[in-house]
């Protein structure tokens, strides 16, 4: 892919079928992930009334962990008191179900875009009321790919740079690694 | 945590009050600050959290450098203070944008 460019008002850049296919099937894998196979159940907009959130909340899992044991849902869904597991487990009760709701959004907006370029035949478009939803989308989709690939610290992030040619991880190194580009120049675009 | 807060006149607080609804007063009567706190991540790019400093607290472009740089060479900055429910707003918009962030009294 190319640097994204700003092209009246939009970021504009152009990606090959196998770059959409690719991203496109990374962005539908944590909408998976997000939403625990349900996506269906996340994708209605999030309700003011309380009594319906109330009602829904109801509804979700009564098993569904306090904690994640996923380590990316623990990353995307990190403890807000980090001294406190009850007020903690209180915060995630109360957000968690709005929060990835915006998640599974986020990455519609980023699905339907890539769509639209028709397999990368068409220029990707992201106009600006999309510019968010995408860099979060990014920021997430990222985020699974390195805690994959086991990137806890600088150290193990520089590691990745220098993998022989057979190891395992280089495929998911150099997705990283373009997921990064991806990120770095839609920001500098917008 | 803190725990329950001395009443004015030295009454006692029954064990096993309920914590929660103690709690708002708690905080109005000894008015707490409380802070939202981002930590340093091997992940995020140095532009991105100054475009989220940027764009949802709206800081000017020097003072999200500064706080991201802040982030990046002591591994975490206060990025906002005030009530505990405004923090808990915070931190909540720091997880949608993939910010590791926490909340915690101002003092800590």
């Amino acid at each position: 892919m190319k640097k994204f460019r700003r092209k009246s008002g939009a970021a504009v850049t152009h990606l090959s079928s196998y770059e959409v296919e690719l991203l496109s099937s990374l962005v539908t894998q944590l909408v998976e992930m997000i939403s625990d196979g349900e996506p269906e159940s996340y994708a209605q907009p999030v309700s003011d009334d309380p009594f319906e959130l109330w009602a829904q909340d109801l509804a979700s899992d009564p098993d569904q962990p306090e904690t994640h044991e996923d380590p990316v849902l623990q990353r995307l869904f990190p403890d807000a008191y980090p001294h406190d597991a009850a007020a903690s487990s209180d915060f995630r009760r109360f957000t968690e179900r709005e929060l990835k709701t915006k998640k599974v959004a986020d990455a519609q907006v980023v699905l339907e875009r890539l769509a639209g370029t028709d397999l990368g035949a068409g220029d990707l478009r992201i106009p600006p009321e999309e510019v968010q939803a995408w860099l979060r989308t990014l920021t997430s989709v990222r985020i699974a790919v390195a805690t994959r690939l086991g990137i806890t610290d600088a150290e193990s992030a520089e590691e990745l740079s220098d993998l022989p040619d057979d190891d395992p991880r280089v495929f998911m190194a150099s997705v990283y690694d373009w997921l990064g580009f991806a990120q770095e120049t839609l920001i500098a675009a917008v | 945590m803190a725990g329950m807060p001395e009443t004015e006149g030295g009454q006692v607080t029954p064990v096993g009050s309920t914590a929660i609804a103690e709690r708002p007063l708690e905080d109005n009567l000894l008015d707490i600050p409380w802070v939202t706190i981002v930590w340093d991540d091997p992940v995020n790019l140095m532009s991105y959290v100054t475009h989220v400093f940027v764009t949802y607290f709206h800081y000017g472009k020097s003072k999200a450098h500064k706080l991201m740089l802040q982030v990046h060479n002591d591994g975490r900055a206060v990025v906002s203070s005030g009530s505990r429910e405004e923090m808990e707003r915070d931190v909540t918009a720091m997880h949608e944008f993939g910010l590791w962030a926490t909340l915690d009294k101002a003092d800590q």
